[in-house]
């Protein structure tokens, strides 16, 4: 599913990540964890096209992803949610949702899912995109004269698109707040529309980060439920940041471990909590000596 | 202040409620219809009438861009120039390129090299944000206003193009009469309103929805922000194009002086002034901006103000009493007939931007704001009370 080889990011001589490898197979719930400014949301950001990468190869099924815009990746099976809350807050949930459905509601002519390889090099990869532009631009104009003229095709993949996108929110319990406009909705209800917004792409790939921020021990325990759910069901793959132990340990198969940028550590999460590097991470080196057996 | 709008909302909710909406709708065109056959109105007030409709038309097409897609563009000028001039030198003969092609002919053309011309402004301008995106559409308009005047051999320079076509239909002939053209600016504007709005509810609406209120979401959510930021400024640059089109015709003559930074202006602030994203909006901000200075120049209006001879009389005797005492000589008040014209072409800005802080202080999301609009503004999201948390 996803693979990872030696991925680093720099900002301008500050390193963010470096030499970052995993590999996340189809089907697991996979922990990502480390402490404050470890990495683990620009690991995101590397995998959502947020940022570039600039060092080492992001893939997904095979096929290279680092590099290609995030509307690009978003189409190939990559979605996420947001460490701060951020929807689209002045529009209603259905909306959100919809905003979703985006590359799957068809408008006259079927969208294509990018067929752009990385070459590694802008003016090159720009220079790729000049055959597509007539197509683009046919595309553009016939998007304008559906919505314009609403023949029956684009009304039918509308009300295709909000039955699914009412499906969804039934699925992640928001039934019969369709119609609330986004900041409206309870904190916790926010966290669960992000998750239906970003199921709505169909995406092989989920990244929630920090799904349970800010949550109580109930609402968390329903929030790993709700994830558990939502993989099998929809048989994604998910990539979990998480800074609640509790979450983590109950909801992930494996655990990634990072910490200043650099993986430190990788295992089912009964082995990570007798990691000494990983207590280390998070305890500072005194805590190994005098508590051996604490916890992350 | 606060006490009275809370009750004039309150008093148009009671009306909303006793007379539904499309029968409020009925009523609104059958005055639009009935307007050029009440003998009050003139061919000057029906003249007006068309401008209000003209900047309508302008006003949503610049709506798409600002309203929907929330891209603040302060170049509208350009498009409006684009599309009269493709009418004045494809249509106008004498003219450089003297294909002498009917209006009808021409109408296409115009809105494609108005969209053409979104598309060229777009590209380079699309990695900006916010202020910057303003500051370089506000000089593209520039630059093509000076290319108007500079390249002569095609544009005939500040000497501008005359004898440009009216459009002709069956039955009707030339569009020729005020109460005509009237007409014929309220089906645009009609069919344009139509338009946008059909737009807005669409994917593509939605999409632009989105890239508003965070673009790089709306990235993440699979939307190709720099394609529908395209779309938007080429919709709205059509649009514009259009409007120019039936400008140049509507006039019969252009040069360069009529596609000032001013136009551009007030079709901004109409939009502002409207509420921005919302239709009716657009229809009140339009009637404010560019209907009532016209009101203001009518005959009619200066006979109606000279009745008030006697208050600018007992002005000036209490003026002359205070000159008569004071170092300062502060002039005298003119002839009360002449007070529309003076407000219309002297202190007209000054009255526009008095009417934009007020707006901007005491309702801040327009008149007539669309629900989203109203929201924003009444609830300011995180993002705008703390400095937005970034990505990393």
């Amino acid at each position: 599913m996803l693979v990872a080889d030696n991925v680093g990011m720099q900002f301008q001589g500050l390193s963010a990540l470096s030499e970052v490898s995993l590999r996340v197979p189809a089907g697991e719930i996979r922990g990502l964890i480390g402490p404050n400014g470890a990495g683990k949301t620009t690991f995101f950001n590397c995998v959502t096209g947020f940022y570039r990468p600039t060092s080492g190869s992001l893939s997904l099924d095979g096929r290279r992803i680092d590099g290609l815009h995030a509307h690009e990746i978003s189409v190939l099976g990559v979605s996420r949610t947001f460490q701060n809350i951020r929807l689209f807050s002045n529009m209603t949930a259905l909306e959100n949702v919809l905003v979703g459905r985006h590359a799957k509601i068809s408008v006259g002519g079927a969208e294509v899912a990018s067929d752009r390889t990385r070459s590694g090099h802008r003016i090159v990869d720009a220079l790729h995109t000049l055959p597509g532009i007539p197509r683009a631009l046919g595309r553009g104009l016939a998007e304008v004269a559906g919505a314009v003229s609403r023949p029956p095709q684009v009304r039918t993949a509308e009300r295709e698109a909000i039955t699914k996108s009412r499906e969804l929110l039934t699925a992640v319990g928001l039934a019969g707040r369709e119609n609330v406009v986004a900041r409206n909705l309870p904190y916790g209800d926010q966290r669960r529309l992000e998750i239906a917004r970003a199921l709505a792409t169909e995406p092989k790939l989920l990244l929630l980060d920090e799904p349970t921020a800010g949550m109580n021990p109930q609402e968390s325990a329903a929030m790993v439920a709700l994830i558990r759910r939502i993989r099998d069901e929809f048989q994604t793959t998910v990539i979990l940041i998480e800074h609640q132990m509790r979450v983590v340990m109950g909801a992930c198969e494996r655990i990634t471990v990072l910490d200043y940028g650099r993986k430190i550590s990788e295992g089912t999460p009964a082995e990570i909590q007798r990691d000494t590097k990983v207590i280390e991470a998070y305890l500072g080196t005194r805590a190994i000596a005098g508590q051996p057996h604490a916890a992350p | 202040m606060r006490e009275t709008a809370r009750r004039v909302r309150q008093r148009r909710a009671e009306f909303g409620r006793r007379v539904p909406s499309n029968v409020r709708w009925l009523i609104f065109c059958a005055v639009l219809l009935a307007i050029p056959f009440i003998p009050f109105f003139t061919d000057a007030w029906i003249q007006m009438f068309f401008f209000v409709g003209l900047y309508v038309v302008l006003g949503l097409g610049l709506n798409v861009v600002v309203g929907f897609a929330g891209l603040l563009d302060l170049g509208y000028v350009a498009f409006f120039a684009a599309g009269a001039y493709t009418l004045g030198i494809l249509g106008s003969p004498g003219s450089a390129i003297d294909l002498q092609l009917s209006f009808w002919a021409i109408l296409p053309l115009g809105i494609l090299v108005g969209a053409v011309f979104g598309i060229l402004l777009g590209l380079p301008v699309l990695p900006l944000r916010g202020d910057y995106l303003a500051i370089v559409t506000l000089g593209f308009g520039e630059i093509i206003r000076l290319f108007l005047v500079n390249r002569d051999d095609l544009t005939n320079g500040s000497q501008g193009i005359s004898a440009i076509p009216h459009p002709a239909l069956p039955l009707i002939g030339h569009i020729e009469s005020f109460t005509e053209w009237y007409f014929f600016i309220l089906v645009l504007a009609v069919v344009v309103a139509v338009v946008t709005s059909r737009l807005r509810d669409a994917r593509i609406g939605r999409a632009w929805e989105a890239i508003r209120e965070d673009e790089d979401v709306a990235a993440a959510m699979g939307i190709d922000t720099v394609k529908y930021k395209l779309m938007a400024f080429s919709t709205g640059a059509a649009i514009g194009g259009l409007g120019g089109v039936i400008y140049a015709s509507h006039i019969g003559f252009i040069n360069p002086a009529a596609f000032s930074l001013q136009v551009s202006i007030d079709v901004i602030a109409l939009v502002i002034i409207g509420g921005m994203g919302s239709t009716p909006g657009v229809v009140v901000g339009s009637f404010i901006l560019v209907g009532i200075p016209r009101i203001l120049l009518l005959k009619e209006t200066g006979d109606f103000l000279g009745r008030f001879n006697w208050l600018r009389d007992a002005i000036n005797h209490g003026v002359d009493a205070i000159n008569s005492l004071s170092p300062w000589n502060l002039g005298s008040l003119p002839p009360a007939n002449v007070w529309g014209t003076e407000i219309a072409d002297d202190t007209r800005f000054i009255i526009f931007g008095a009417l934009l802080v007020a707006i901007m202080v005491l309702r801040p999301s327009g008149l007539l704001p669309s629900r989203r609009r109203q929201m924003e503004f009444e609830h300011p999201t995180e993002a705008e009370v703390s400095p937005k948390a970034t990505l990393a």
